[in-house]
Formats: structure tokens, C-alpha cells, sequence
């Protein structure tokens, strides 16, 4: 099996030949000189687009940890029936001031439970009986989704009622 | 002065290397031609954009696109990180891994379908069919789906519209699957350029091309498949000379391992199975998979998955550490794995170890250091090429063939660029410079520079190459004299200085003196290339001595303000004559004084000389403010500002020369 990237033609020798190979070669010359200034036209419009974005991006990773963290407050809270109120307070405390961190960021939680499962929003980790919902919406929450502004930032994984 | 002719040095840094001469397809349309890699786990799009391939951001926000297809109960067709999502609602019908199936019979791939939970059918000729709610597709149209999502988000992306394309399949595939891979571009309305192998894509990607005759190693390991592949190239023609692989073998396995590994230490220590709630073992896969890249680069790291689960005693905690050691340990016979593979692949080509002359990795997985240890254990020694991110080099190489393709890229995509920095030597003997490191020609670039002394009639340009602050610490290309500068005072001449590079790497320096129209240059050529390594030790050099450096330039610049501050304020004292309050004019001198004192000093105190220089700055704005009865012209042309330091202009003095003693 081969694969080429050889060039056809053959060069011309003098003469009205030659004089059409220049005109050819002018030709692609001026092509590709406005292509490359059209790349660079285009790549200018789409920096400015991403530098739009760019103070977001490099703040995505620690964002997406943050949200780590939020999980797991989360978590501690399904537990936190045997523990003691004022120590309970105290953390929502903390985590109150976790979520007021991330929406100054703008990254807001929404709700999916009840909702009808939508891919672009949700993740179905799987199927689960229940008599509050109906088929096809999501059951249960077991990791909130976030926004960032007007898009997604992490779909909220869920069970989905059969 | 006039003309001298020295050694100056482009380096030539090439994509797809061909010899210039005739040209390929005649110029097409406007529209961009894409390289799609098209995996088994996961696609990745490029495309050559300026001459540099760029990686395709899709419309989730990702380089990489999952090659999963989803057909929901609603009548949809989702494609991507979206397919994904649902898969687990909807098995059935949501196809992943096509790639295992397009182009083949159904008898030869009855292993495959044991694996997946979408049926499979046999069609008529014994082809391969999928049945998705009741109907009936073929791999070449689950295959369209994602094509067609490529293309699209390549569109949006790129702004233009997206028609060709160039599809990599791997070294193995017989005709029957490239036929069907093209087939799936054109079901998805793409003009496909070319099929090409995937490891003579990461060849591409490398320039390996333009090599006259080599011997090149790909060793893909990727997310679930490893492929490895022996390639001749010679005057820009691919061989595939054998491959071999383990179409079951990727990092996959390696996050797997982990994953029960750490299962099986937590039900040792709790007694439950992470592994049977769907939801812990998710978040201990995703763990895992963090871990592993982690320990592709620390020794150790630590698995933390609080709440993890549950039992009657209460809620239950994962913390548990992992050292790359324990890692390799627990991975070593899926490393082992890959021997096999690369010595038949050797054997399958005839040659030795030792015949390998250019040995390319391709594939996240392939960033473990135990990975690359057998590498080059298995290469002897061969050092290999991974500048290009592994995930993406077969996309990039795609797009690279692409371009060729598309006519756009005239075969060579050569792109110059000045390895050192260039610049003059100003005021203080420090290196100013005008043209960046890795700056792309031809380039040209002008700045303003005015004279040190009173009275200056001459200025000499000497053309310094280096990555050093101080001019002695540089190179000197070369240097010469603009003379015939009407005397003035001191910073009020205005001199151009042009440097100009063209497209094959020659200097030009100019110097213009803006007043009389008088100019003088030097032509510097670049024959004799600077080595790589000699390049690499300057800029070594550099940011070894960068911290000293940088010192001494604040040194330079710190006296330099301060003399000139001392200087124009005296011109003040002088113009104002009378009108300046006693106490201000003995402050002023006062300072001056000191700041004089201080620079002729061999190490002065630099933060007090700033002080003093803005005390005395204070001084000037106060002395301007005060009414005046004519505005100090002084010699030359152009009103050069007083009661501002130079940096107040529109026209920037950047520094100012010294005639050369």
C-alpha cells in the first residue's frame, strides 16, 4: 500500500510555453496570497471571539474542581441526619459560600429532578422505578448540573424513571 | 558605513515539505479542506489555516468528538458527547465503536458483536447491518452520522464551509473497509480527497516526508485499540511495509485495572463492592482515569472520594494512595502486551531494532512513562517523536494532506522564522532590541532613536543577534555610521532605524535621520545557519542569566532616566532663568547634583536613584507650570518636549545612541 503526495506536469521549455507557465504560476501566486489573507482574517475574527471566552477558559479547570467540591458538600448533606445542628449549620454555612463563589463567577446550579431527560443537560448513569415521575424524567439528581453564563458547564448526572 | 555583508541565519521551520516545481490540482473554490481522524473511541478534526494545521473545536467545546451515535425514541439522531449522555437510557440504539464493523462481513466479526449491546445483523452478501427501532443501517451510515457532525461543527467553527476532506483509516484496513469509510464521506456529503493510513498521517504530521529515505515506527496506543506499524518513505512516497497490533488493547484497560484494584482494597477494608453501584463505580472510573494521567507526570498520587457509599454504620469515605510504582505493577503485562505486536511487526518487515530510524508515538496512552521505557527498549534507545499532542496527531496529519490536496498549500509550507533575537546596542550598552525570537518573515519593524550627547552629530548602529539584556553579552552582525546629524541638544534628533528581513532571511538595517533625509544601511545575509544546538544554548544562556540580566538592564535604564531627568531639568533652570523661585532652583541642584554624583559611581544605590529621579520629575512638573514668557525651542527640529521624560511623546524615543568613541 502506498500513499503519494507527488506533483504532476511537467516544466515547460522557453518560449509562449514559458510565458503560460509565468501567467499560471503569477496566478496561484496572488491565489494564495489572498487565501493566506483570508486565513489570517479569519483567525483574527475567531481570536477575538476566544479572547472573549479566553478569561473563562483558563479559569474552566479550577472551576470544574470547584464544582468537585460543591459535589461533595452535597453528598455530606444526604448524611447529615445523625449530626449535630450546630455543626451541621456551620457547614452550610461553608458551602452557602461556595455556591455565592461560583455564581460570582457566573456558574449557576439548575435543577433537573422532575424534568424530562435531555442529553444536551443531563447524564443518565441509569433507570430507576418511580411513582413520583414519570417515564423519561429525570428520577433522581445524584450530581448537580451548572452553567456558565448562557451554556453548559457540566451536565447533571442522573436515573431516569422507567 | 555603507554596505557589509555577514552571516545572519533563518531557520526553516516546514510542515509537508515537497521540491518545489509543478503544481498539483488546479486551484478549487474557496472552500477549506478538513483531516478528520476518524477513531474508533473518538474523532478529531484539523485543518490547515495560514499554513499552521489547527485543531477543530466542536460545538460541546471539545477537541475530541466521541464516535458514538444515538437514535432516540423520539425520532432523533444524536451524535457525540450528546449520543453519550443517553447511552446507558437507550443501548440498543446507540451505536459506539463502528469502526470495528464498517467495511467487514458479518462472519468475520461475530466476536464484535458479542461485545455490544446494539443488535447486528447479517445483510444481504453477508454484509454487516444494525437494527435501530425496527429499521436497518449499514456502518457506512452510522459512520455518515458522525462524519456529518465533524463537518458541520468545522463549518460553524471555521466561519466557511466545509465540503472536502481527508479521512484516515488504519494501515490494516483491506479495500472493502476504505471503500466503505469513503462511501460514509460522501453519505455525509463529503467530498473525500483521499483515504490515507493513520500512521503515514502522523508522518506527515512530523514532516517525515520531506526525508530521503527512512525507516519510521508508529506505535499507536489508544483509548481500546494498539496498532503498530513499520512505514519506508523516500521522496515523499509512503510504504507500508507490515503492521501488527491488539485490536482489544488500550488505556482503557489501564484506567480498568486501576479501577479493580482499588475496589477490591476497599471491599477488603469495608466489605462493599464499589463495583456494583453504578454510581460509585462512575466516579471511582473517572478518579482512576484522573489518577493514571497524573501519574503519567508525579510519583504518587491520592484517590479522594468522599460519601462514596453507604452502609448501616453510616456513610463511607474512599482515600486511598496510589504510587506510579504500585501503578506499573498493576499495568506491567498489559505493557508486556505491546512486545509482541512490535517484534512482529519488525519480523513481518524484515529488519532489526536497530533499522528503525524515526519511531512516532501516537495515543494518550502512550504519555506513561512505562509505555515509553518499552519503547525504547524495544527501538534500542530511539528517541521519539511526541512534540505533536498524541491525541491529535493523526487529525493534524490528515489536515496537513489536506491542504496539499485542496491545492491551498503549494506543496511546500515553509515558514521562516528568526531563531535570536535582533536589535541594536543603546544608550548604557544594553541590547534594544526590534525583532522577537520565533518572529515569522518577512518581517520589518522601525522605531525612533535619538542622540546621547549634545551636539551629537553621528550615531553609530551596531546590529546585535542574542537573547541577552547587555549588547556584549549578544552577537554583533554587523555595524555602521549615519553621519551628518545637524547638532542639536541632546535626544532631540530623530533617527529611524528600520530592520527588514525578507522572505529568504536576509537583514537589512536602515537609519534615517528624519531631519536631513540622510539614511545609511547595511545588508546582513544568512548563508551559514546557526545549529539547533548553537541556538539552544543561547537561549539557555538567556534564562540562565535572566534574573542578573534583568538587573543590570534596571541598572542601565535607572541611570539613563536619571541622567536625562538631571539634564532636562537643567535645561530648564537654564531657559527659565529667573523666573524659577530660589529654594525650587537650589532643590533642583541640589538633586542634580547627587544624581550626578551617584551615576558616576561604578554600583549606585538603584531604588534611591529612582527616588531622586522622581523627586527631580516632581521638580519639572512644577517649574512648567509656572507662567512663562516663551517656549524653550532649543536647536533641533520637531519641539522635542522639556518637563516630560521622552516617554511623553506620541513619536516614541525608545533610547538614544552614543557615538562611538
Amino acid at each position: 500500500m502506498a500513499a503519494t503526495t507527488e506533483d504532476e506536469g511537467t516544466p515547460a521549455a522557453g518560449g509562449v510555453p514559458e510565458k503560460n507557465q509565468l501567467q499560471d504560476e503569477l496566478r496561484r501566486e496572488r491565489e494564495m496570497r489572498l487565501r493566506a489573507l483570508a486565513d489570517f482574517d479569519n483567525f483574527r475574527k475567531r481570536i477575538e471571539r476566544e479572547r472573549a471566552d479566553a478569561a473563562q477558559t483558563g479559569r474552566r479547570d479550577i472551576v470544574l474542581k470547584l464544582l468537585d467540591l460543591a459535589d461533595n458538600f452535597d453528598r455530606a448533606f444526604e448524611h447529615a441526619g445523625e449530626a449535630p445542628a450546630s455543626w451541621v449549620e456551620g457547614l452550610q454555612s461553608i458551602r452557602r459560600k461556595l455556591l455565592g463563589l461560583l455564581e460570582s463567577q457566573g456558574v449557576t446550579p439548575f435543577e433537573s429532578l422532575g424534568d424530562p431527560f435531555n442529553p444536551e443537560r443531563h447524564e443518565a448513569i441509569g433507570t430507576v422505578d418511580s411513582n413520583e415521575y414519570e417515564p423519561g424524567s429525570v428520577a433522581e439528581e445524584l450530581q448537580r448540573g451548572y452553567r456558565w453564563g448562557d451554556s453548559l458547564l457540566r451536565p447533571a448526572r442522573v436515573r431516569v424513571a422507567r | 558605513m555603507g554596505q557589509t555583508t555577514r552571516k545572519h541565519s533563518a531557520r526553516t521551520r516546514s510542515e509537508a515539505r515537497r521540491d518545489s516545481g509543478p503544481q498539483f490540482a488546479p486551484i478549487r473554490s474557496m472552500a477549506k479542506a478538513i483531516g478528520i481522524d476518524l477513531g474508533t473511541t473518538n474523532s478529531v478534526v484539523a485543518v490547515m489555516e495560514g499554513g499552521q494545521p489547527t485543531v477543530i473545536i466542536n460545538s460541546e467545546g471539545s477537541r475530541l468528538t466521541p464516535s458514538v451515535v444515538g437514535f432516540t425514541k423520539t425520532g432523533e439522531r444524536l451524535v457525540g458527547q450528546l449520543a453519550k449522555r443517553q447511552a446507558v437510557l437507550n443501548a440498543e440504539n446507540t451505536i459506539y465503536s463502528v469502526k470495528r464493523f464498517i467495511g467487514r462481513r458479518y462472519s468475520e466479526v461475530q466476536a464484535e458483536v458479542k461485545n455490544v449491546p446494539y443488535k447486528v445483523v447479517p445483510g444481504s452478501n453477508d454484509a454487516v447491518r444494525f437494527i435501530i427501532q425496527g429499521k436497518e443501517y449499514s456502518p457506512e451510515e452510522i459512520s455518515a452520522q458522525i462524519l456529518r457532525k465533524l463537518a458541520e461543527d468545522a463549518t460553524k467553527y471555521l466561519g466557511e464551509k466545509v465540503t472536502d476532506a481527508v479521512i484516515t483509516v488504519p494501515a490494516y484496513f483491506n479495500d472493502a473497509q476504505r471503500q466503505a469509510t469513503k462511501d460514509a464521506g460522501r453519505i455525509a456529503g463529503l467530498n473525500v480527497l483521499r483515504i490515507i493510513n493513520e500512521p503515514t498521517a502522523a508522518s506527515l504530521a512530523y514532516g517525515l516526508d520531506k526525508k530521503k529515505n527512512e525507516t519510521i515506527m508508529v506505535f499507536d496506543l489508544g483509548g481500546g485499540t494498539f496498532d503498530v506499524s513499520i512505514l519506508d518513505v523516500g521522496d515523499g512516497v509512503f510504504e507500508v511495509r507490515s503492521t501488527s497490533g491488539d485490536t482489544h488493547l488500550g488505556g482503557d484497560d489501564f484506567d480498568k485495572r486501576l479501577v479493580d484494584y482499588v475496589a477490591e482494597e476497599f471491599q477488603r477494608e469495608q466489605g462493599i463492592d464499589l463495583r456494583k453501584d453504578r454510581q460509585a463505580l462512575q466516579r471511582l472510573s473517572e478518579a482512576s482515569e484522573k489518577a493514571k494521567i497524573e501519574l503519567s507526570s508525579v510519583l504518587e498520587t491520592t484517590i479522594s472520594l468522599p460519601f462514596i457509599t453507604a452502609d448501616s454504620n453510616g456513610p463511607k469515605h474512599l482515600e486511598m494512595k496510589i504510587t506510579r510504582a504500585k501503578f506499573e505493577q498493576l499495568t506491567a503485562d498489559l505493557v508486556e502486551r505491546c512486545v509482541g505486536p512490535v517484534k512482529q511487526a519488525l519480523a513481518d518487515a524484515k529488519i532489526k531494532e536497530s533499522d528503525i530510524e524515526e519511531l512516532i508515538l501516537v495515543g494518550g496512552a502512550t504519555r506513561m512513562p512505562a509505555v515509553q521505557l518499552l519503547v525504547r527498549r524495544l527501538t534500542g534507545g530511539k528517541e521519539p517523536n511526541q512534540s505533536v499532542n498524541p491525541d491529535e496527531v493523526v487529525a493534524v496529519g490528515a489536515a496537513i494532506q489536506a491542504g496539499v490536496l485542496a491545492g491551498e498549500v503549494k506543496g511546500v509550507l515553509l515558514l521562516d522564522v528568526t531563531p535570536l533575537s535582533l536589535g541594536l546596542e543603546t544608550l548604557g550598552g544594553v541590547m534594544t532590541k526590534l525583532i522577537e525570537r520565533n518572529t515569522t518573515i518577512p518581517a520589518r519593524k522601525s522605531e525612533t532613536f535619538s542622540t546621547a550627547e549634545d551636539n551629537q552629530t553621528a550615531v553609530d548602529v551596531k546590529v546585535l543577534q542574542g537573547e541577552r539584556e547587555l549588547a556584549r553579552d549578544n552577537r554583533t552582525l554587523g555595524n555602521f555610521r549615519l553621519e551628518g546629524i545637524r547638532p542639536a541638544p541632546r535626544g532631540v534628533p530623530q533617527v529611524e532605524v528600520t530592520f527588514d528581513i525578507d522572505a529568504n532571511g536576509i537583514l537589512t538595517v536602515t537609519a534615517k535621520d528624519k531631519d536631513t533625509g540622510k539614511e545609511q544601511k547595511i545588508t546582513i545575509s544568512g548563508s551559514t545557519q546557526l545549529s539547533k544546538e548553537d541556538i539552544d544554548r543561547m537561549v539557555k544562556d538567556a534564562e540562565a542569566h535572566a534574573a542578573e540580566d534583568r538587573r543590570k538592564r534596571e541598572e542601565v535604564e535607572a541611570r539613563n532616566s536619571a541622567d536625562s531627568m538631571a539634564y532636562q531639568v537643567e535645561r530648564q533652570l537654564r531657559e527659565l532663568g529667573p523666573n524659577v523661585p530660589a529654594n525650587e532652583k537650589a532643590r533642583a541642584e541640589q538633586l542634580i547634583g547627587e544624581i550626578r554624583d551617584a551615576i558616576k559611581s561604578p554600583s549606585p544605590d538603584i531604588a534611591r536613584l529612582r527616588q531622586m529621579t522622581s523627586d527631580l520629575q516632581q521638580i519639572a512638573y512644577g517649574l512648567t507650570s509656572a507662567p512663562r514668557t516663551r517656549a524653550a525651542g532649543g536647536g533641533g527640529n520637531g519641539g522635542q518636549g522639556e518637563g516630560g521624560s521622552s516617554g511623553s511623546q506620541e513619536d516614541i524615543i525608545d533610547a538614544e545612541f552614543r557615538e562611538a568613541s
